[in-house]
């Protein structure tokens, strides 16, 4: 009769395998070492060689089946040895030691010892949750069944009482916890929309911000007077010299600009156990666009003046609009402006663009009634006010700088002396 | 364990060449005539489905991943689907585990593992590895609190032929993560993948340019360390 193969012991933690596809048939002849069939664990794909050159007599495990370890898969008549001419009893032991391991698992799934124990407090294996290598019933797991098997015989005869011991998950790892995601019945006429990278990116991000880092929001309430003075100055040569209107939102980023080389803790990020105040300035734009959330970086922006930072901007968030930023464009912000520009906007706080540790966020410009000094008088004057809110990071910034910056960009723009 | 380890460097090899080249190793290193051998290098574009892999793993059909200048094979490693494609570190073990004395591949798989660790750590990204799962994680605490989906950057799959070992691991270097929206990677939903190059780029740091050139030594460097 012929030589057996069996399935090996792979690793200490590798009780069984899944027959993946057999290399070889019946009868074919093979050279040692020649692999005959691939077997797979959960991460590995193991190929059995054949232990001596002959024809393989008989496969003993189908694919697709999953046998334990030092199951027999097939018998190999070996060269010059003629084929026994009654394998039927020894094929027959190699079949039921190749069945499925839920047949055999049992006696698969224990220890020497914890078997032995087994048998002496007459405790039923198969009850019993395995926590050791592999899921194998150990010394430890069997004790506890032993002492309750010693207790009268209906104690031992209420399985259903501990449901963990009807459990039979065997040999594999625990499923990692997933994260905890709301589960929700759809309802008649609900819309599912599921998201796009971009969304989950942005999803995942905000989500992060909002974990590391404590936001804490203060607002300026800004006279935007003078901007609009200088803005209507410009507007049609500005047109006619560029080919698109000017914004009130340059006017902001080069406030804020000048306002973060005098307060460069604004300009910064949080290391582990270390505070960056960052040399360059390079100024993130919020752009909203069909496709989500983008904020295309202004590199350098303290080296731009007021027309070069409206070219830039108007090239960053139209290629924003219609894709076309390439990744390194939207790379390396230090500090971030948000124009979310709807009407109706009084004010808001943005989360703060990681690792940056502020956020400015621009409120709608309308006409409002305040109150001025005017030669020496109260007056009630009517003006174009816009609210700015600052957002910022307390693990870096306390409130002293946060508000003195605040203050400072408020008045570049209230005194509004702007070259273009 | 005395034995050499031959780290062969081979630059960019479409997947059914270094498929073949592998194949050639085994055998030497079984026949005892060649020594254990690390090759790195890259692939162009290309789709493996490992032999657990599932079908629907695939998110597009063939024809159009092919349309998208990916190839598509089947091949002899554990684990599910994966992709291949430049700016990705493979790395191929061809290493016969009985004469190194781990005749273990749960051992093999964690020490794969443990030296992956070691190179990412050596380029300056904390990373970890997750109880039940296979492969290389970013080791963030606060993005695991937060409830987000963990951030794979390398995955490992591995072949034995008798006791020698063959596939190994892919570490995203330069690759843009996104690559992988046509796979659900290694068929886990709640995992993304990651690059390298992405990770370092969140870190004030800024990444360096031939970052490609950094991972393959560090890996090199981590490799020799545990089997040289």
């Amino acid at each position: 009769m012929g030589i057996g193969v069996q399935l090996p012991a792979l690793g200490e933690s590798v009780v069984e395998g899944t027959i993946a596809r057999w290399l070889v048939k019946e009868g074919d002849r093979v050279e040692r070492d020649q692999p005959l069939v691939e077997v797979t664990t959960d991460k590995v794909d193991a190929e059995i060689p054949a232990p001596v050159a002959g024809v393989v007599e008989k496969i003993l495990a189908a694919e697709g089946t999953t046998v334990p370890v030092g199951a027999e898969l097939a018998r190999i008549a070996e060269d010059g040895l003629q084929a026994s001419a009654a394998p039927a009893a020894a094929a027959a032991k190699a079949v039921a030691g190749a069945q499925p391991v839920a047949a055999a698992a049992p006696a698969q799934r224990a220890t020497p010892v914890a078997k032995k124990m087994a048998e002496e407090a007459r405790v039923d294996l198969r009850r019993v949750e395995g926590t050791g290598v592999g899921g194998r019933v150990t010394k430890a797991d069997v004790k506890p069944e032993a002492q309750r098997g010693a207790l009268p015989a209906a104690a031992a005869e209420a399985p259903a009482a501990r449901p963990a011991a009807r459990r039979s998950a065997p040999g594999r790892e625990a499923a990692p916890a997933k994260p905890a995601f709301l589960s929700y019945q759809l309802q008649p006429g609900d819309k599912l929309i599921p998201m796009t990278p971009l969304r989950r990116l942005v999803a995942e991000h905000m989500v992060l911000s909002k974990r590391v880092s404590p936001h804490v929001g203060t607002v300026a309430e800004i006279d935007m007077q003078g901007v609009v003075r200088v803005r209507d100055q410009h507007k049609r040569s500005f047109q006619e010299d560029h080919g698109f209107s000017l914004t009130f939102l340059p006017f902001i980023v080069h406030a804020a600009v000048r306002a973060l080389r005098e307060y460069p803790r604004l300009n910064a990020s949080v290391l582990e156990d270390a505070i960056v105040e960052k040399k360059d300035i390079h100024l993130g734009i919020a752009v909203e666009t069909e496709k989500g959330l983008v904020v295309p970086v202004v590199r350098h922006a303290d080296r731009l003046s007021l027309s070069g930072l409206a070219e830039v901007i108007e090239d960053l968030s139209g290629r924003a609009r219609s894709k076309k930023l390439s990744a390194d464009e939207l790379k390396g912000g230090t500090f971030t402006i948000s124009n979310p520009g709807r009407h109706g906007n009084l004010y808001g706080f943005a989360i703060i663009n990681q690792p940056q540790v502020g956020i400015l966020r621009m409120g709608e410009i309308v006409k409002r009634p305040v109150v001025r000094e005017i030669e020496g008088e109260d007056a009630i004057v009517i003006r174009p006010i816009m609210h700015l809110a600052l957002s910022y990071d307390h693990r870096a910034v306390d409130g002293a700088p946060a508000n003195g910056f605040l203050h400072r960009v408020r008045e570049l723009l209230e005194t509004a002396e702007f070259d273009l | 364990m005395a034995r050499a380890l031959r780290v062969e460097h081979l630059g960019l090899v479409p997947y059914g060449e270094a498929l073949e080249l592998q194949e050639k190793r085994v055998e030497a290193v079984r026949a005892g005539s060649a020594p254990d051998t690390l090759f790195l290098l890259e692939h162009p574009p290309v789709i493996t489905l490992g032999r657990s892999a599932r079908r629907e793993n695939l998110r597009l059909p063939v024809a159009e991943l092919a349309r998208r200048g990916f190839a598509v094979h089947e091949v002899a490693r554990g684990g599910d689907v994966t992709l291949h494609a430049p700016g990705q570190l493979v790395g191929y073990l061809v290493c016969d585990l009985a004469a190194r004395g781990v005749p273990d591949v749960h051992r093999w798989l964690r020490g794969i593992e443990a030296s992956l660790l070691a190179a990412l750590g050596a380029l300056g990204l904390p990373a970890a590895p997750r109880a039940g799962w296979t492969g290389v994680f970013v080791d963030d605490p606060a993005a695991d609190a937060a409830g987000l989906a963990p951030r794979k950057i390398a995955s490992i799959g591995v072949g034995l032929r008798g006791w020698t070992s063959w596939h190994g691991f892919a570490l995203n270097v330069t690759l843009d993560p996104h690559a992988f929206d046509v796979i659900v990677p290694c068929g886990l939903h709640a995992v993304r993948m990651t690059s390298l190059e992405r990770e370092l780029a969140t870190r004030p740091e800024a990444a360096p340019a031939d970052l490609d050139a950094r991972a393959r030594a560090a890996a090199a460097a981590a490799f020799e360390a545990w089997l040289a």
